[in-house]
């Protein structure tokens, strides 16, 4: 080649050169550009995003807190059991491990058999694993003795809900139960994890699924913690790097009593029925009570399926919460309700005499309405009708009576209306209207609608909770407060007070002298308690009627079936004249109220107030 | 230079250079092998024969180099040939042809060859290139780029075509050609796409323009490479503390990906570093190439130094997510002896072509 030609390939080559490597500079450039978005632009998103890949955390399950009655006695406790649990990872030979293992815990064929299944996998990413649960004392012995053999098993703590009266307590304190409810409780922790939950008691992640378990859930549960393990990309855990405690949940501190408990349900004994006592300086529930019930200790640790359809399938119904839910005609524990009804209003006064024949007829239509004794009781004024309990005085007021007034007046006094501050699942009953009568039936009201509630029979129900809460209302002259189980010191209750411009002090000391009569007069319909106990006691009994019979002599003949007999019913407070507590007894198809829930109610107060 | 070098032909930048980058790699590879001292000593035995062999092959005369480059070529496409017929399949992959106790990935040479026989093809042709020379050139890339691309190794097919084209590129390919031929490449992508492309590297190109379709699948490997670089920072998480790295987060550390562990160790300031020095032995190129003493040896050294910077800038900017995964190590710093030979080998022809000067001018 001439020289011009190797100067024009040389320049071009330079040329050409240049534009080459200017390109690669470019790209080296555009590389570090990328690097440094990612690294300083972005570097704590991915930052994050390292962490996110490495740290595992896993909860950890917080301990609940108990549960204690008013005397500081413990209701429902954890209880340890222990498990024995296994480190799959150490486990070479699973056969040979489970041999050596056998002589010192006993276990099933499906045990085993489980227990070879899961191994592998989590010996894989360094898990563990549980073989045996709820080990007997003598396991746990063997094994101690035996532990240095065993580097790759060790006992823990599995906690169980426990309550050293598991069927008196049924229906108040309720149950626990499995939940999956927590997998959202821990934001940053992927619902996937709680697979891997650390746990803290023998049946997994609970909450409480009734009663006061239900009801202050949030209270008992604490908050669970979390433990974080870093892991490799293939899943296994390496090593833990942090472990944010759980919390334990708060105690709760209740007024139940359980002398007073034990007495309801003593005295009750197998009959089916409901107690509920009332603290009257606080408010307070002593003793919340329904007859049967059920162990709640085999609910929250486990039932056969046999067992529990056993008891889902009982005629007796025991998971039905008599106290709270179970509606009955509150029968003649009504009339002092009725009475002050008429006496705000001067229909009557207590002056007001009449003539009881025993029955009462309905002027429209000639309807009898009969009173419980053949022959009436005489001349009655309105403290004799409450001693008797007369229906025909009551029946005569009650005609009177304006239905939307009455009605309004028995909402004030708690009927038809949750009137517990913190039950689980408190049923309102029903005071009737013509409204209501209209709308369901299709009918009218009719005067006779009225008469009948003015002895409480008819369509007009009642729960023993809402009867306690009335006879609350009557001991306090109306200066009330809201009836709890708890309450907690960030929850206010308040005093109510019933009252009425045509209801005054006098009226309720003449009211609380008549209801005293019932009990401690001679002629009071509930006189046969009187000896029972050392202290004064004003109530008021009733017999609620399942069917409505004009003679004695037709319910002879329904008194064979025991499910038609009648209910019997009180509302009592004492010890009179300031009386500290009261209470209400319904035992279903009991008969005659005074001589039946009497006594209980008696045996009741008298535990309460003999502390 | 010294009277000692001057019957050595020796280039001290380019030597120092790689001796800093190489020995950088091996610490690297420490961190990268979850400290595997037995791998780590084993790239040091290659690490140490490539700086002899380079010294070596940068004595002999360029044009030794010319006058046999056409066996050359032969030689490594038959080695190419014993690969198709005797090579052991690794994941999915026939690459290897075994010598003795050493196994070698026979396409590493076609790198070498297809760039040196250009030259010296092209090294004495009238300017502009006829249109004669360009179709017996290009007859020689895709002949060679077919062949690796069948084996299935994408990433060194490429390297090669490039390796070929550089130097068309550089021995004075008319630019229109160069613009027809651009032409010709974007109406004939969707044939290549649906026919050339394993569906694997379709599936590689998809997920590199879609990265959250798939996060557990195809673009995990680049997902968790920018989570590696990107958590480094500024100053890195230090050496063998990585948790990307360590915890194998990070797919294929010791080789591909050996980038993103630097990043995450050493941070943005090792990364400078480690880019620093490549541009540097990049501009020592440069240099030797426009002061040569011939256009064999400009073309040679061009080719060659090109070839090495496009391997560079693919395994970057993959590893960074500005290019789809392709097989492509890090040069000098991955795992693996093949490419690392190959590497010194051709380093070696740079020197010689970059030190040996005519003392008879025209």
């Amino acid at each position: 080649m001439i020289f011009e030609e190797r100067q024009i390939e040389k320049n071009n080559f330079s040329s050409r050169a240049i534009l080459l490597f200017s390109l690669i500079i470019i790209g080296l450039v555009a590389v570090l550009i990328q690097v440094f978005t990612l690294q300083i632009s972005g570097y704590s998103d991915y930052q994050l995003a390292a962490l996110k890949n490495k740290n595992y955390a896993v909860p950890v399950q917080s301990l609940r807190g108990e549960i204690f009655d008013r005397n500081g006695k413990v209701l429902i406790k954890n209880e340890p059991t222990f498990d024995l649990i296994t480190r799959p990872n150490l486990i070479l030979n699973i056969d040979s491990f489970l041999e050596e293992i056998q002589p010192v815990i006993y276990l099933s064929e499906t045990e085993k058999y489980r227990y070879t299944k899961l191994q592998k996998e989590k010996a894989f990413v360094n898990k563990e694993l549980v073989l045996k649960k709820d080990l007997s004392d003598e396991e746990i012995a063997r094994f101690n003795v035996r532990s240095f053999n065993f580097q790759n098993a060790f006992i823990a703590k599995r906690y169980r809900r426990i309550s050293d009266y598991p069927d008196i307590f049924s229906h108040v304190l309720g149950y626990t139960s499995r939940t999956e409810d927590d997998f959202n409780s821990i934001p940053e922790i992927p619902r996937s994890h709680w697979k891997d939950v650390e746990l803290t008691y023998a049946q997994g992640l609970i909450k409480g699924k009734t009663g006061l378990e239900e009801i202050y859930d949030e209270h008992l549960s604490g908050r669970h913690g979390q433990r974080v393990y870093e892991m490799n990309a293939k899943g296994q855990f390496l090593q833990p790097l942090s472990l944010t405690k759980p919390e334990r949940g708060a105690d709760l501190y209740t007024n139940l009593d359980i002398d007073a408990q034990k007495s309801a349900a003593k005295f009750l004994g197998n009959r089916k029925g409901a107690v509920v006592a009332i603290d009257l300086d606080s408010g307070g529930i002593n003793v919340l009570y329904s007859s049967p019930g059920y162990s709640i200790n085999k609910l929250s640790n486990g039932m056969s399926e046999d067992e529990f359809q056993a008891l889902i399938n009982n005629t007796d119904k025991p998971f039905f919460n008599r106290a709270l839910q179970g509606r009955y005609p509150p029968a003649s524990t009504i009339k002092p309700a009725i009475g002050m009804y008429g006496l705000s209003n001067n229909i009557v006064n207590w002056d007001f005499e009449m003539k009881d024949p025993g029955f009462f007829t309905l002027p429209e239509t000639g309807r009898i309405f009969r009173g419980w004794r053949k022959g009436g009781h005489g001349m009655v004024n309105m403290h004799k009708a409450f001693l008797v309990s007369s229906n025909t005085y009551f029946f005569s007021l009650a005609y009177q009576a304006d239905i939307t007034e009455l009605s309004n007046h028995l909402s004030s006094l708690g009927f038809g209306q949750k009137v517990c501050f913190d039950c689980f699942d408190e049923d309102k009953a029903f005071v009737p209207t013509p409204e209501w009568k209209y709308s369901i039936m299709n009918a009218g009201w009719l005067k006779g609608d009225t008469v009948n509630l003015g002895i409480g029979q008819g369509y007009l129900v009642a729960t023993p909770m809402q009867l306690a809460n009335y006879a609350s209302i009557l001991a306090t002259k109306g200066q009330f407060i809201e009836p709890s189980l708890v309450a907690l010191g960030n929850q206010k209750k308040a005093l109510k007070i019933w009252k009425d411009e045509g209801f005054n002090d006098s009226d309720w000391r003449k009211m609380h002298q008549a209801l005293l009569g019932v009990i401690e007069s001679d002629y009071g319909t509930a006189r046969s308690i009187r000896d029972l106990k050392e202290f004064q006691v004003a109530g008021k009994s009733g017999t609620a009627e399942l069917v409505s019979l004009d003679s004695k002599e037709a319910y002879q003949k329904v008194r064979t079936s025991e499910l038609l007999r009648d209910h019997s019913i009180i509302v009592a407070f004492g010890p009179m004249p300031n009386p500290r507590y009261a209470v209400s007894v319904v035992i279903e198809n009991g008969e005659s109220g005074g001589a039946v829930a009497g006594p209980v109610a008696i045996e009741v107060l008298k535990s309460l107030i003999d502390e | 230079m010294n009277k000692p070098f001057q019957k050595i032909y020796f280039d001290p930048y380019l030597f120092f250079s790689l001796f800093l980058l190489s020995s950088l790699g091996l610490f690297f590879l420490f961190s990268a092998s979850n400290l595997d001292i037995y791998l780590v000593l084993k790239q040091m035995v290659y690490v140490i024969a490539g700086f002899i062999m380079m010294i070596l092959v940068s004595q002999p005369d360029p044009d030794i180099f010319r006058r046999t480059s056409g066996l050359f070529l032969i030689f490594s496409l038959l080695l190419l040939g014993l690969t198709y017929l005797f090579g052991p399949e690794i994941n999915g992959a026939q690459r290897w042809v075994r010598l003795g106790p050493f196994s070698f990935q026979s396409s590493e040479l076609l790198k070498l060859a297809v760039p040196i026989f250009l030259a010296s093809f092209l090294f004495n042709k009238k300017l502009p290139i006829q249109r004669q020379e360009i179709i017996i050139s290009l007859l020689i890339i895709c002949c060679c780029f077919f062949l690796v691309f069948r084996q299935p190794d994408l990433g060194t097919a490429l390297i090669i075509a490039c390796s070929g084209l550089f130097v068309l590129f550089l021995s004075g390919l008319s630019w229109t050609f160069i613009g027809g031929s651009f032409v010709v490449l974007i109406i004939s992508s969707p044939f290549i796409w649906n026919i050339l492309l394993q569906p694997f590297q379709r599936q590689r190109i998809a997920t590199f323009f879609n990265p959250e379709s798939d996060p557990f699948g195809a673009s995990w490997n680049i997902i968790q490479s920018k989570v590696a670089i990107g958590s480094g920072g500024l100053l890195g998480k230090g050496f063998g503390e990585g948790s990307q790295t360590q915890l194998n987060f990070l797919p294929e550390t010791e080789t591909d990906f050996i980038f993103s562990v630097i990043g995450e160790e050493f941070g943005f300031i090792g990364v400078l570093l480690l880019i620093s020095i490549y541009l540097f032995i990049l501009l020592r190129c440069f240099y030797l190439a426009l002061s040569a003493r011939d256009r064999f040896c400009r073309l040679v050294i061009g080719g060659l130094s090109l070839t090495f910077a496009a391997n560079l800038i693919i395994n970057l900017c993959m590893v960074v997510g500005l290019l789809p995964v392709v097989g492509m190590p890090l040069p000098f710093i991955s795992k693996g002896g093949s490419s690392l030979m190959s590497l010194f080998l051709a380093f070696g022809i740079i020197v010689s072509m970059g030190t040996h000067k005519k003392f008879l001018p025209q």
